[in-house]
């Protein structure tokens, strides 16, 4: 059997398809929250920072340096822990008061390099200068906090990235597993079956998803094939055996001619007995092929509406003699003036009629009463034969629609077996249903054909 | 009468001819479907006898391009393909009958001689004739000697179309397709009931028969010979 490779398999590459889009998906989500958080975390500095500048720099009165120099100072001892830088000097450049020697900067928000600061530390710094009462005001803050709180939202969401690619990839798998041996169950049915196990069929798990459905349709495709087959195989089996009777009973006629010619008798008897033979055998095939022809259903492009009434009416005019002849009373029940026009193939449903007709007067002993019946029952135009003849005893009453079938005390009345498998097909062919019940006694079949308007 | 075989079995080509020579005819045999409409357009035939499936031209194509020429040599079509709907797609391309293979041979000879003595269309014609027994197709009554005969409309049809084939012999199947309308081989005695019933009203209460059965092929309806 050939599967196809995993790279190829259609679950595996919709897991796989759909798995990168969540992740690309995550990831410029992602992207976006981060360089949010950032930018209002950079804010938040300069606010502080500002802040902290003007608190400090409203400490200085008019023309008095000592309360501004005192400010500095206690707000540098108060914040070098976190990190905070102060620096005043006096307009001579000269230190007056804080934790660090600013470098030349212009006035308002800069970031410095803690190198140039000569301090030792990795982060940057957001510093605010300014100029108060001609006195340089240097505040700044470290980045620290702001990048501790980027470095844990970039490692909040590593984490979360890794869980979500990890199940993209497990779910993915666990679903294009579970979808591709479903397919697989379904491929290795149809390799079976192109095998020759008929009998095989899908497994279906009953929660009527869309792999369920198609495998049930192809179910029911394959019990039509696998009933299909069955007929043929029956019917070439019927064949070989219907007519390797006839056949040998041919030859054996034709060999006992040609002896009784070489005695120089006369052979005209036996050579008539050839003739009818091979007619017989000619008719079994012209009625096999007749039926297939049927099947094959071409013969609905010719489809007309038909009035059963006169057909019936017709086998009537026919069968009563003919019946009569045979010592069976035929009786057609009245039908009035009921609507009976069917759509149909009138040679075909005509055919069809006359042999159910001919059924039960062959089929019956001398003396029987038939009855033909016409009527209509909802929206079917329903045509009965009964009789009350020997009948069919109900397990023989599938197997006499078989194509070839007889029962055993009618292999003796002359006849194909292919009969009631003619009036199958033309029944099939004009989507009539068939019933076979029994009279008490006798046989009562009919034929419900769908009415035409 | 001359005819016309365009088959291409030569098995079956020589059974045919061969009859017919014995029944005293020219039978021609042709094998390939665009010579036998060459022949058919070029020498007049009393009637063409066509398979359905020749090398060259197939015989439906071969009656079509005929009947487009307008030559109007009876064809009847010699067949395997029993098929249903094929009598009638043969019918429709312009032939104008139809046996189906394998066939007996009076069968043919039978369905040839009614084709080749199909009398100019009569349609005027409102009274057959045969000895003392008449029928009126108009008042649709029938007498013989005078006398008249109460006959049920399909006995009546059935009348009419072995009066119309006076003295030519009419087989089962003929009689089945033209009363009937029936297109396969019943399988009880409907041919045989009605004929003999007919035969118990125009034959048995004059004494003189006027309706015979030809042994193993059929029957025909003519004045004493």
């Amino acid at each position: 059997m050939r599967r196809a490779s995993l790279q190829r398999s259609t679950p595996f590459r919709l897991a796989l398809t759909f798995g990168c889009l969540v992740l690309i998906a995550f990831l410029v989500a992602g992207g976006i929250a981060y360089r949010m958080l950032d930018r209002g975390l950079a804010r938040q500095l300069d606010a502080s920072v500002n802040e902290t500048y003007s608190v400090v720099a409203s400490t200085y009165a008019q023309n008095d340096v000592e309360d501004l120099t005192a400010a500095v100072n206690t707000y540098s001892s108060l914040h070098s822990a976190d990190r905070s830088l102060f620096a005043l000097q006096d307009p001579s450049g000269k230190s007056l008061a804080g934790n660090f020697a600013p470098p030349a900067l212009a006035d308002g928000l800069s970031t410095i390099d803690p190198m140039k600061l000569g301090i030792d530390d990795n982060s940057l710094y957001r510093v605010r200068a300014g100029t108060v009462g001609g006195n340089r005001l240097v505040v700044g803050q470290s980045f620290a906090d702001v990048e501790r709180l980027s470095t844990i939202q970039l490692m909040s969401f590593l984490w979360a990235a890794t869980f979500v690619v990890v199940a993209a990839i497990g779910g993915g798998a666990f679903l294009a597993i579970r979808a591709q041996s479903r397919l697989d169950a379904v491929a290795g049915t149809m390799f079976d079956v192109s095998n020759g196990q008929l009998d095989r069929r899908i497994p279906l798990t009953g929660n009527g998803d869309d792999i369920d459905v198609v495998s049930g349709q192809i179910n029911q495709a394959l019990d039509r094939l696998a009933a299909l087959v069955e007929g043929m195989r029956q019917v070439s089996a019927d064949i070989a055996h219907e007519l390797k009777t006839p056949l040998n009973r041919l030859k054996m006629t034709l060999d006992e001619a040609v002896d009784r010619d070489e005695r120089g008798e006369d052979v005209s008897q036996l050579l008539s007995d050839a003739n009818s033979e091979s007619d017989q055998i000619n008719g079994t095939f012209d009625a096999l092929l007749r039926i297939s022809q049927i099947e094959a259903g071409a013969r609905k492009a010719r489809f007309r509406a038909n009035d059963l009434k006169a057909i019936v009416a017709l086998l009537g005019e026919i069968y009563v003699d003919v019946a009569g002849d045979m010592g069976h009373s035929l009786e057609i029940s009245p039908f009035g003036d009921m609507q009976a026009t069917v759509m149909g193939d009138q040679e075909l449903l005509t055919q069809m009629f006359a042999n159910l007709v001919e059924n039960a007067i062959r089929h019956c002993p001398r003396g029987s009463a038939i009855r033909v019946e016409l009527a209509r029952q909802g929206g079917a135009i329903v045509f009965t034969v009964c009789d009350n003849g020997p009948g069919i005893p109900a397990e023989e009453r599938d197997n006499v629609f078989r194509r070839l079938y007889r029962l055993d005390k009618s292999r003796t009345t002359s006849g194909s077996g292919l009969g009631l498998s003619l009036v199958r097909a033309v029944a099939d062919l004009h989507s009539a249903e068939i019933f076979l019940e029994d009279n008490h006694p006798g046989v009562r079949i009919s034929v419900a054909i769908p009415a035409y308007g | 009468m001359r005819i016309l075989l365009i088959e291409d079995d030569q098995k079956t080509a020589e059974y045919i001819s061969r009859g017919f020579a014995e029944a005293g005819h020219v039978c021609e045999v042709v094998r390939d479907g665009r010579d036998g409409l060459f022949q058919l357009t070029r020498e007049p035939y009393d009637v063409a006898i066509v398979d359905r499936m020749l090398p060259g031209l197939d015989g439906l194509s071969l009656v079509k391009a005929l009947r487009a020429a307008r030559v109007s040599t009876p064809a009847l079509f010699l067949t395997s393909i029993g098929g249903v709907d094929d009598r009638v797609d043969g019918l429709e391309a312009g032939g104008d009958d139809y046996l189906v293979k394998p066939f007996a041979f009076s069968e043919l000879a039978a369905r040839v001689n009614a084709l080749a003595r199909r009398p100019p269309v009569q349609e005027h014609q409102t009274m057959l004739k045969v000895a003392d027994l008449e029928l009126d197709l108009v008042r649709r009554q029938v007498t013989r000697a005078g006398q008249a005969i109460d006959l049920q409309p399909r006995e009546f049809t059935l009348l009419e179309v072995l009066m119309r084939g006076e003295g030519r012999v009419l087989t089962r199947t003929m009689l089945l397709e033209r009363v009937w309308d029936f297109h396969f081989d019943p399988k009880t005695s409907v041919v045989e009931t009605h004929i003999s019933r007919l035969r118990a009203k125009i034959d048995r209460p004059f004494g003189t028969q006027l309706l015979y059965t030809v042994r193993n092929t059929g029957y025909s309806l003519h004045a004493p010979r």
